[in-house]
């Protein structure tokens, strides 16, 4: 005999009776569909606004080093490597820290001060990101500069592809934090309880079996914070440099980090949003960079949601 | 049913705001603006520079006569052109002058330039290349500076400092008038390759915080403390300061205009700016945030 | 061996967390340092004069909170909609799936696409010039995942006795939702609201294409050419274009002013959040 057990409620809804189309069930599926149609046309029209300018460039707009409006000339290259430069070096600092901080959090606070520190956590990730901004141009810049001064380089002035990524580490440090803790949270105590059964220290378990355990989700929240960082246009936009065509000698080269750059969601907050109104081309090259910067966050997300599930399946 | 109130209360609140169409779009001619609500609203969008003097006497007007004034800076002076071209704003504010291209790509626009002020552009420099003996520039070396030929301020007689040049962002005012001067036309600026400053304060806070730093700038920012303006090197050989006294006459090569644009001639809303602007007020205003009122410009 | 390695990992845990906390904390010191002795009630009550230089913030709060406002308006009733689609008219399967992907991607969409997305359709297809609502609508959207998450997870943890219960008295599926479900995971919706309005509340891109202007706009009237001002962006311009070394407090007031919307959004949810978890606990 199957032994009787409680329904989720989504299955005892199931049970009851249902008139075939009332007001309720109408209008959550109208709903529904006027979201999912609002973003189709949205993004629809974002598509079509970018096409002149693939017939007027051609791959050359993927492919060029050369942005200058004024010669309808349209090259993003430099601004997709100031994108991917500013969030590798975001990533790479808010990621160790962030998980470390996360680790220290579960492992070593007692459950209150974890608690406390989670909701300070989540709290300091709600700073907006023009305040971020007016940081960076009024202080961190500064700071940047008379640093990597004293410590011999030369760079041009406080604003590049360093200082923004600094400036994003920042930003995505409270989100690193908290999806991994959630990571950290999600392994079973059955594993932990496992490993100190074997005989393995505090530190070798966090080590060898918790942070590989919560590998995928780590793993997850840190391709979030990615996404999070290349989206980031109004702090990027103030310390960066707004240097459309820097190119580097190879790619990370240092020289390159410490001067200006630009990336493409600081183009366009910029001022050329506004005057490319008015032309089709260059209206078009700036829809494009759109397009470029949400397709590789949307495939970010869906990468992270996609190692999640993968992660949840294993459990 | 609750949720029906709920739902109808919300599709009508949609519908309400798609249908706001009252036609009340008097005003300035031919400028298709939608008809707005509230077509009393005298809409100003354009450059920072004008925006100074202009944004006050619309806080001025707001109190004494309590017209309704909305003032944007998006995009600059190009932005203002456009944005009267587009028929979204009544007056457009400019500190460059219009070009034919401009009137040419608004053809039903009858372009009004009503002039309230001067203003000069200079070239400012960082504490340490003022102390380093660089204290003019000429056009030719402004150029080859402009096109990378020259990269460090000992090629000027300066100290061992590399240049670092902040190119104002395109459509701004400023930058037209240092292209106009350097190449004759913007148009015939060469692309270039520089880190980009958008307003006033921007360029300032940059500039006096990085060592060999060069920018355009309105010479009433230059405050002789943390950056300075540079005299240039007029075409006859003659050393001009961005003092008053030259903007005045003419002398300073980057003196420029500040403009009201409006269409055609203005009306109503618009006439009582313009001439509030052009009056003896108006005009303490412009003193007021350094520039030139008309009855100083001797020429 | 095993003492070093413990040593070595705590020690490193605690240098990120110290690291961590010590920076986000200075930001936060940082700024009140600067912006608290520019706040004041005047500040709050009065309206920006010359230009920024003077005056206070009071039509920028206005303006913010009326944005914040219409996008908790537009994403209530599409937020009820996808969590009750999703979790109970759908099937588990493909469709239930491709919803929460939709849902999933539109949360890391950058803001500034929301931004250009708003240049093209409201400004340029429905010629509403600066309107307050599309500010509001594009925020709306913006924050829908958030709402619409923190409700599909209240629902998810709904006891299933008050459904079976009602179902017993021989309600239908939808009044079973209308007057079971909705009533009961209202906290849900709230707690996912006032996250979302928080987040709304400190957005610039979105906002700075479409609805908002540095000075001038007081109440909106009407939809078209009805701008407003904004505290996100009042920042924003004059971090590039004040036009007085005497603006520099108010910037960070400003920010000041802005922070503490945000976290006192964020903290009046504690509470709420609190006790679902709670209650979840208990279930």
């Amino acid at each position: 005999m199957t032994p009787t057990r409680v329904l989720t409620p989504g299955e005892s809804l199931f049970l009851a009776p249902r008139r075939q189309w009332d007001l309720v069930r109408a209008s959550s599926y109208g709903f529904t569909a006027v979201t999912v149609l609002a973003l189709a046309v949205a993004l629809t029209l974002l598509v079509w606004q970018n096409l002149p300018i693939w017939g007027h460039s051609g791959e050359g707009y993927f492919t060029g080093k050369n942005w200058y409006f004024r010669h309808q000339a349209f090259g993003m290259l430099p601004m997709l490597y100031g994108t991917i430069a500013v969030s590798v070096i975001a990533l790479l600092l808010a990621g160790p820290i962030g998980i470390g901080a996360a680790v220290f959090a579960g492992e070593y606070l007692p459950a209150r001060a974890r608690m406390v520190m989670k909701l300070m956590i989540e709290l300091l990730a709600g700073i907006p990101s023009v305040v971020y901004g007016l940081l960076g141009i009024l202080i961190l810049r500064n700071y940047v500069y008379d640093s990597l001064r004293a410590m011999g380089m030369d760079p041009l002035s406080g604003d590049s592809l360093l200082t923004a990524g600094l400036l994003l580490a920042v930003m995505v440090l409270p989100t690193v934090m908290t999806l991994a803790d959630d990571a950290l949270r999600g392994v079973s105590p059955i594993q932990r309880q496992a490993a100190r059964g074997l005989g393995l220290s505090q530190g070798q378990s966090i080590l060898f079996v918790l942070l590989p355990q919560a590998g995928r989700g780590l793993v997850a929240a840190v391709l979030l914070a990615l996404g999070r960082a290349l989206g980031e246009a109004i702090a990027v936009f103030l310390v960066v440099g707004r240097q459309d065509n820097q190119w580097p000698r190879f790619p990370f080269a240092p020289d390159s980090l410490i001067n200006a750059g630009q990336t493409l969601a600081s183009k366009l907050g910029g001022a050329e949003t506004n005057i490319a109104y008015g032309d089709p081309v260059h209206w078009a090259a700036v829809v494009g960079l759109g397009l470029i910067l949400l397709s590789v966050v949307i495939t970010v997300t869906l990468l992270s949601a996609w190692i999640q599930r993968r992660g949840e399946a294993h459990v | 049913m609750k949720r029906i109130l709920k739902f109808v209360l919300v599709a009508c609140a949609m519908m309400a705001g798609c249908k706001d169409d009252s036609g009340g779009g008097a005003g300035a001619s031919s400028a298709s603006t939608p008809g707005s609500a509230s077509a009393m609203a005298l809409k100003l969008n354009g450059s920072t520079t004008v925006n100074l003097p202009a944004a006050e006497a619309a806080e001025i007007l707001r109190a004494e006569k309590g017209m309704n004034i909305q003032m944007d800076t998006h995009g600059g002076s190009a932005g203002g052109i456009s944005q009267l071209g587009d028929g979204l704003v009544q007056i457009g504010m400019s500190s460059k002058p219009l070009s034919d291209d401009d009137r040419k790509k608004y053809p039903k626009i009858q372009f009004n330039p009503i002039h309230i002020g001067e203003d000069a552009v200079a070239l400012i420099v960082s504490k340490d290349v003022w102390d380093g003996g660089v204290k003019t520039l000429s056009k030719q070396q402004a150029k080859d500076i402009y096109e990378g030929k020259v990269t460090n301020w000992k090629e000027l007689g300066g100290a061992d400092q590399r240049i670092a040049f902040f190119n104002k962002e395109p459509g701004r005012g400023t930058w037209e008038v240092f292209a106009h001067w350097v190449y004759g036309s913007p148009k015939s600026a060469p692309a270039v390759n520089f880190p980009e400053v958008g307003g006033n304060e921007e360029t300032r806070n940059k500039v006096a915080s990085t060592r060999g730093a060069l920018s355009q700038l309105s010479s009433s920012w230059a405050d002789g403390k943390t950056v300075f303006a540079l005299a240039l090197k007029a075409d006859d050989g003659q050393v001009v300061e961005p003092a008053p006294a030259n903007i005045a006459t003419g002398r300073y090569p980057m003196s420029r205009p500040l403009f009201l644009l409006t269409d055609g001639e203005p009306a109503r809303d618009v006439k009582t700016f313009v001439d509030f602007l052009l009056s003896a007020r108006g005009q303490a205003l412009v003193r007021k945030h350094g520039y030139l009122s008309l009855d100083q410009l001797k020429r | 061996m095993c003492r070093t390695t413990d040593r070595v990992v705590f020690v490193a845990a605690l240098g990120c967390a110290v690291i961590a906390c010590g920076v986000l904390l200075s930001i936060v010191a940082a700024i009140a340092i600067r912006g608290l002795p520019a706040v004041s009630w005047h500040f709050l009550t009065e309206q920006i004069r010359l230009v920024g230089a003077a005056g206070g913030i009071f039509y920028n709060l206005v303006g913010t909170l009326l944005l914040i406002a219409t996008a908790g308006a537009i994403s209530t009733p599409l937020a009820m909609g996808i969590a009750l689609t999703h979790s109970y008219y759908l099937p588990e399967g493909r469709a239930r799936r491709n919803l929460s992907l939709l849902l999933y991607a539109l949360n890391g969409t950058p803001s500034i696409l929301f931004g250009i997305a708003g240049l093209i359709i409201f400004v340029k297809y429905f010629g509403w010039g600066k309107s307050w609502l599309s500010g509001g609508i594009l925020l709306g959207f913006l924050i829908l995942p958030t709402v619409t998450v923190s409700l599909v997870e209240r629902i998810k943890v709904l006891p299933g006795k008050y459904i079976e219960a009602a179902a017993g008295l021989g309600l239908t599926r939808s009044q079973i939702v209308s007057s079971v479900v909705l009533p009961q995971s209202m906290s849900g919706l709230i707690t996912g609201l006032l996250l979302g309005l928080a987040r709304a509340a400190g957005e610039t891109a979105p906002i700075m294409f479409t609805a908002t202007i540095f000075a001038g706009a007081t109440f909106p009237a009407g939809v078209k050419e009805s701008p407003v001002l904004s505290m996100p962006y009042h920042i924003f311009i004059l971090c590039q274009d004040s036009y007085d070394p005497g603006v520099s407090a108010k910037v960070w007031g400003t920010a000041t002013v802005l922070l503490g919307l945000v976290f006192l959004l964020s903290l009046i949810v504690l509470p709420m959040r609190l006790k679902v978890h709670e209650e979840a606990k208990n279930a």
